[in-house]
């Protein structure tokens, strides 16, 4: 039973995996190892956590501009995440994701971290600007 | 959107594939952003020039743009880099040699090699009410916040899409209503250095995210402190504008600071300022085998005072000290004998690089000391180094004892 949830559409792409859920702003300039993945931010929640992989839940990105090279690192790198729910994308994360065909969702009607949990197997449809939970 | 003839021929690849690769992203933000037009502008600033953010997969991308013709249309200025032109400091060759062709592909598509975060320390100062499309988070939050400029906080390719087309959308905080205060921030508490400054940046932007802060209360700060107070908000938090009352243009008063907009207040007293310098900093033992002064980049005041400070005085042999600055502040500081004064203390001035964008961590050091809280933040994350925090006092003073001293 899949829970489908619609939302805004701002990389384009299809991608599927399990829910990595985060509640916290992520800062990719320096925030993690793209070798890895894995987020080096001292005193973050997913402090030592690799995002590799993922159906990654974040509020939007913050810090460092640069960020958004960086995120085209991990997708060249396959390092990074399979897809990418926000409450509201901002530019970093929206470039980054665009030159690295990342799929991007991002104002959903629904509140995210109220349906997504860790490990949920969630598929993102960034061309029609869709997820889906199953459940 | 709505385009013009020339925009649309640039979007069809008329102009060459680099412009039509720059359209494609200032498009895809319009369109996330509601814009409905593409505005011109008349400078940019490109970040995320060193190796550690473009890595080689970013390396090959801005070559290969360079290689196919892109030029960039208005004056478009360089972030900090990697490496310090001016000397070798023993970083790895491979680091060297991958970040120098950073480098050439930029300044092989026109941009100034400035190498600096700080461009309005070296001649390029967005007038009030221009619209710019600059990066480097700290840069995007002083030119809004203090000169009054209008940009939004652009990430590296859509800095350099808009250096490329001269254009970028219409959304944001080029327009007037998203420029006002969210919450108000009644500082009570002493501000009395750029350490205090930034314990208030970093506690604040903690706190509220993207919005916009408005500061009560701040009084005749030096245009350092703003530079630090900004740094702070950008780094901890995701902000790209903040108001004080009195101080910067948009904020003559709390009402003008905040239209018609109901908002929060927050009270600042000393212990949001300890608690500020509190969660920068990760060190514990008190050892200390480096010190980095100038994140943002000094200005030529910051330097004389680091001079004042160190004149007469000694680094310890197990500690290094760098002061980050760009090349045309560090010129005159030479000429003005400031670098001299610092370097015969066993300080070094660099130029180009700084702390989390250079490569200190290939030269062996573990635990940094600075005043600085946008480095005090990166750090870990970016070197791997313990922090302590504070003021360029108790820095100077840990470059000469090898040790922090609350």
């Amino acid at each position: 039973m899949a829970i489908i949830v619609k939302g805004r559409s701002i990389s384009k792409g299809r991608a599927e995996g399990e829910a990595l859920v985060c509640r916290q702003p992520i800062g990719f300039n320096f925030g993690i190892d793209v070798a890895t993945g894995v987020i080096t931010e001292y005193n973050h929640e997913l402090f030592g956590k690799s995002i590799k992989d993922k159906v990654l839940l974040f509020p939007h990105g913050k810090g460092s501009t640069g960020g958004s090279y960086v995120v085209y690192q991990l997708a060249k790198n396959k390092t990074g995440p399979k897809a990418i729910i926000n409450i509201t994308t901002e530019t970093i994360i929206a470039v980054g994701a665009i030159m690295g065909g990342i799929p991007v969702v991002d104002s959903l009607e629904k509140n995210p971290y109220e349906l997504i949990f860790d490990g949920d197997l969630v598929k993102v449809d960034a061309d029609q600007g869709l997820i889906a939970i199953e459940k | 959107m709505r385009l013009t003839d020339n925009e649309k021929r640039m979007l069809d690849g008329e102009k060459g594939d680099p412009i039509r690769m720059a359209m494609e992203i200032l498009l895809a933000l319009g369109k996330i952003y509601g814009a409905e037009k593409l505005i011109p502008i008349q400078s940019a600033h490109v970040a995320g020039l060193s190796l550690k953010s473009h890595g080689l997969a970013g390396t090959e991308w801005a070559e290969d743009l360079a290689n196919r013709g892109a030029r960039i249309c208005i004056p478009t200025t360089m972030n900090v880099v990697g490496v310090d032109r001016s000397r070798d400091f023993n970083f790895p060759k491979a680091w060297v040699k991958d970040q120098l062709r950073i480098e050439t592909a930029y300044e092989r598509m026109g941009c100034f090699g400035t190498s600096s975060c700080v461009p309005y320390y070296c001649g390029f100062v967005p007038r009030y009410q221009e619209h710019i499309a600059w990066s480097e988070s700290s840069a995007v939050v002083f030119t809004n916040s203090v000169l009054g400029a209008r940009d939004n906080r652009e990430g590296g390719p859509s800095a350099l899409a808009s250096g490329l087309t001269g254009r970028t959308p219409l959304y944001g905080l080029h327009l007037d209503e998203n420029r006002k205060g969210d919450v108000l921030f009644k500082v009570s508490a002493p501000l009395t250095n750029l350490a205090d400054y930034g314990a208030l940046g970093s506690y604040v932007g903690r706190m509220i995210g993207t919005r916009v802060p408005v500061f009560e209360g701040i009084q005749g700060p030096a245009i350092e402190d703003l530079v630090y107070l900004g740094a702070a908000l950008a780094s901890s938090g995701g902000v790209a504008m903040f108001h004080a009352v009195g101080v910067t243009p948009e904020a003559p008063t709390v009402e003008a600071a905040f239209g018609k907009k109901k908002y929060e207040v927050i009270e600042i007293s000393g212990k949001e300022i300890e608690e500020g310098k509190r969660k920068l900093t990760s060190a514990k033992e008190k050892k200390v085998d480096y010190v980095a002064i100038g994140c943002p980049h000094c200005s030529l005041n910051q330097l004389k005072e680091m001079a004042m400070m160190l004149k007469g005085r000694r680094v310890n042999k197990e500690t290094t000290l760098w002061v980050h600055t760009n090349v045309a502040i560090k010129s005159l500081a030479r000429q003005l004998g400031y670098v001299q004064t610092i370097e015969e203390a066993g300080g070094v001035v660099t130029q180009d690089l700084c702390t989390i964008l250079g490569n200190p961590e290939a030269l062996g050091f573990k635990a940094l000391a600075t005043n600085s809280p946008k480095m005090a933040f990166y750090a870990p994350g970016s070197n791997g180094f313990s922090v302590w925090y504070g003021s360029a006092d108790q820095c100077v003073e840990a470059a000469v004892q090898g040790t922090w001293k609350a």
